[in-house]
């Protein structure tokens, strides 16, 4: 479920979807507190379960309500679900609803409508797009081979103790199964679902903040607001309508002209000049992807392990001027990084111990390169590998200039051709030196960075820990802050843990990749999200 | 009758004497002047055509630019620093910066010797394969011919660029220039080839070498003695054309990023580099383009020149 954020091509069904465009455009204006959004063609049906990517996903995850929500700062709050509790070693997850839900046909949410859609999806019979979301539910297995199934086999995992009450019985201990539960592949379905899921799809009924009104194919999704609507934070407009565009350039003058509200992203055209376009209300923060580089963990004169290699790494690291490569390379659209994580995700700090490690510093960056060469002298070529159909050739080469002008050491960019290419060589363990890696989360939680990153069970291929960094004292902060059942002190551990990283430098951090965004002028509110999103709820006129 | 002989008033034809016409003047051959061959023709041809004379000023120039960049400029060319970033132009770097903050002049100047070197080896290893393999099968004829025109064939049949896109695809860890510039003579040799061949052919068969082979030479010297020289003429005049579309190509595979390795400083790198900021800064695209088209027209213009000398019939002007 896991992914590399340089793939822009993203696996199946994580929330940060794949990016489509197609239809055509709508163009009637908007009345009343209602928000007129940027969108392309959903590809397919609005069935939650069979929604990978954002056209469709933007308008889901405003009609359903799942168990947990994922607010404005990323944090995870309980939604439908009114306590989602696990057993001793996380293997087992006692799940109570609240009162009071309702679908907009009128009938209640149960613990039936989780786990019948839950099963539905895993079905193979059923062929949806999401179906891997449920390999860590017992049973899962069974329900692989689509020719000997129905299509209504339910998970054996899912047992309904009575109608607010339901147990999940997982696979293997996962602590991170109440924040999963918030993918819009885990929303409840109502019963009308299963007599005609073709229709549903045309015209979902939900438990969100809106229902749809109506969807003209190819030109506008019309939400309004869900009076039901049991949630703690009411949506703060009266309707959100969906307009289709193909063209970002055509979406782009409409936000100018005042047509259009808001748009969730920003054409190459106007990259360089949206943020001083006195028509529009700019968006440009930093969002969820951290851009690192990471060296070999072993390589020799960069051991992590030892005082040489941690030396040179720091050194390194500060002789990097990342204020310049984001001002002058990406013109903008990026944010220094100062930690492993990112700024719209819970736990993240500017100022932890070891951040000045990240930061330019001339003088300090070959003091210390002096200090590792007067324990074993260095006289290898330190090149960067990266792949160069993505766009980062000129990033490598300010890396690269900047740390031949600091350190005066030999150092070389090494392009390869293809991201496959590329991520073949990393995952085969070929490249001796550095090379470009990155990170978008699937969910909101420190625990999605550092646990897939750095902790030693992802090392050795058997996760994304590309660089085979181990270190005991970074398992266990992260195994405890994992087990820990408060937010507040899960994101101390993994601030700890961070620290620890950015003392050894496993990766070394470059920038946040920015969200960013237009919204006509007088739009209140408007904020995107770490799935680089806007919050459409908040935004008002 | 009247005598047809007479001539009557008014009829009367006047014929100069001899000795009062330039006839003579105009068919003496001046027998204490120096003999001329082809190639002295050739020279006195080209010193007078005012494209060689351009042309061959500025490939004197570039090939000084070439060996002596230093005199030139100071600035190290590959000393880039993000704080001089697309900086205009000011003192001491009269074509300003480029977007990573390097000296555009500098690397302009020092961008020469990399087209340069590509294109004269490329050049050198072409018309010595091409000129051999030709002349071989041009030759000795028979099954020899056969096979040789065939392989020709085939090479001529493959585009020069896409064959050597896939054959660098295959050394991209190579950072030599070797790799280019051979790369750039297995699919360039075989148009001099042929033209070789041709030319051996037509002069194979002429007198003097009939007259050379009565004498007691053998086939090998009389290759090397007497065809070859007599058909160098054509193999030059493709050899210095292609050097131009080899340079080209040079800046083309660098562009494409399967060319030259980017620490080595190549115009059809930079141009590569700047197309992103094509828009906002088009001159930092401008001088490595004018740099390389400059070079290659002179190249092309001196071959078009030197084609004039050697082969009067195909002129067109």
């Amino acid at each position: 479920m896991k992914k590399k954020v340089m793939a822009i091509a993203a696996g199946v069904c994580t929330l940060g979807m794949l990016l489509s465009g197609c239809g055509g455009s709508g163009s009637t204006a908007s009345a009343g507190n209602v928000i007129t959004a940027f969108n392309s063609e959903p590809q397919n049906a609005l069935i939650p379960g069979d929604t990978n990517e954002t056209g469709g996903g933007k308008v889901g995850q405003l009609l359903f309500a799942n168990l947990v929500r994922y607010d404005s700062k990323g944090e995870t709050k309980m939604e439908v679900a009114d306590s989602i509790e696990p057993n001793k070693d996380a293997t087992q997850y006692t799940i109570k609803l609240k009162d009071g839900w309702k679908f907009t046909d009128g009938t209640p949410v149960t613990a039936e409508s989780f786990t019948k859609s839950w099963s539905y999806t895993a079905n193979a019979k059923n062929a949806q797009k999401c179906s891997s979301f449920f390999s860590s539910i017992k049973g899962y297995d069974k329900l692989q081979d689509a020719d000997s199934l129905k299509g209504d086999e339910q998970l054996e995992g899912l047992k309904v103790q009575d109608d607010k009450t339901f147990t999940v019985d997982l696979n293997s201990p996962n602590s991170v199964f109440p924040i999963m539960v918030g993918y819009l592949a885990f929303a409840p379905l109502p019963e009308s679902f299963y007599k005609d899921p073709k229709a549903f799809g045309e015209k979902p009924v939900g438990n969100g903040m809106y229902k749809l009104d109506k969807w003209d194919h190819n030109s506008q999704i019309v939400l309004t607001k869900n009076g039901d609507y049991k949630g703690e934070d009411k949506p703060k407009n009266d309707g959100v309508t969906f307009k289709i565009y193909t063209d970002t350039d055509a979406a782009y003058a409409d936000v100018q002209a005042g047509n259009l509200d808001v748009m969730d992203t920003v054409p190459a055209s106007a990259t360089k000049t949206f943020e001083s376009d006195s028509k529009v209300e700019a968006y440009n923060k930093a969002g969820s992807v951290i851009q690192t580089f990471t060296i070999p963990a072993g390589l020799k004169h960069w051991e992590t392990s030892t005082e040489e290699g941690q030396l040179r790494r720091q050194a390194l690291s500060m002789a990097i001027n990342r204020e310049n490569i984001v001002s002058k390379v990406l013109n903008g659209v990026g944010t220094p990084a100062t930690d492993f994580i990112a700024p719209v995700i819970p736990g993240y700090s500017d100022d932890l111990k070891g951040s000045d490690n990240l930061k330019y510093n001339e003088s300090k960056a070959k003091e210390l390169w002096a200090k590792a060469d007067a324990i074993s002298k260095y006289d290898g070529k330190l090149t960067f590998s990266f792949n160069a159909d993505g766009g980062a050739k000129p990033i490598y080469d300010a890396i690269v200039n900047s740390v031949k002008n600091t350190l005066g050491i030999d150092v070389a960019t090494n392009p390869m051709p293809t991201f496959q290419e590329f991520r073949d060589a990393v995952s085969q363990r070929k490249i001796e030196g550095a090379f470009r890696t990155g990170w978008q989360p699937d969910y909101p939680s420190p625990e999605n960075y550092l646990y897939q990153l750095y902790d030693s069970d992802a090392a050795d291929g058997h996760g994304s820990n590309d660089g085979d960094y181990k270190n005991a004292e970074v398992d266990e902060l992260l195994s405890k802050a994992a087990s820990s059942p408060s937010a507040d002190e899960q994101n101390k551990l993994y601030q700890q843990a961070e620290e620890i990283l950015l003392e050894q430098l496993p990766a070394i951090p470059l920038y946040y990749s920015n969200a960013n965004g237009v919204a006509a002028k007088g739009i209140k509110n408007f904020e995107m999200d770490w799935q680089n999103q806007p919050i459409y709820e908040n935004l008002s006129k | 009758m009247t005598d047809i002989n007479t001539t009557l008033p008014g009829q009367e034809r006047y014929v100069a004497p001899l000795e009062e016409t330039p006839l003579q003047t105009v068919d003496t051959v001046d027998e204490s002047a120096p003999a001329t061959s082809m190639w002295s023709d050739a020279w006195r041809t080209l010193r007078r055509n005012p494209l060689f004379i351009i042309s061959a000023i500025l490939i004197v120039f570039i090939i000084f630019v070439a060996l002596f960049p230093g005199v030139f400029t100071k600035t190290d060319p590959n000393y880039c620093t993000l704080d001089d970033s697309l900086e205009p132009a000011r003192p001491g770097h009269p074509f300003g910066f480029d977007m990573q903050g390097c000296d555009v002049y500098a690397r302009v100047i020092y961008g020469t010797r990399t087209s340069l070197s590509v294109g004269i080896l490329s050049t050198l290893i072409v018309v010595a394969v091409g000129t051999l393999i030709g002349a071989i099968a041009g030759f000795c004829g028979g099954w020899i011919d056969a096979v040789l025109s065939r392989i020709v064939d085939i090479f001529m049949a493959i585009p020069m660029l896409l064959g050597a896109i896939v054959v660098l695809q295959m050394f991209r860890t190579v950072t030599s220039i070797w790799k280019v510039v051979l790369v750039l003579a297995l699919f360039g040799w075989v148009s001099t080839a042929r033209i070789a061949r041709g030319a051996v052919l037509s002069s194979k068969n002429l007198e003097f070498n009939t007259a050379s082979t009565a004498l007691g030479s053998t086939p090998m010297r009389n290759l090397f003695r007497h065809i070859l020289p007599n058909s160098l003429a054509p193999i030059i005049v493709i050899a210095t054309t292609s050097l131009g579309s080899y340079i080209v190509s040079e800046a083309t595979l660098s562009f494409l990023g399967i060319g030259l390795p980017s620490t080595t400083v190549s115009w059809g790198g930079d141009i590569s580099n700047a197309q992103s900021i094509l828009r906002t800064d088009p001159m930092v695209l401008f001088y490595p383009s004018v740099a390389l088209a400059v070079t290659v027209l002179a190249f092309i213009m001196m071959g078009d020149a030197v084609k004039d000398a050697l082969d009067p019939k195909s002129r067109t002007a």
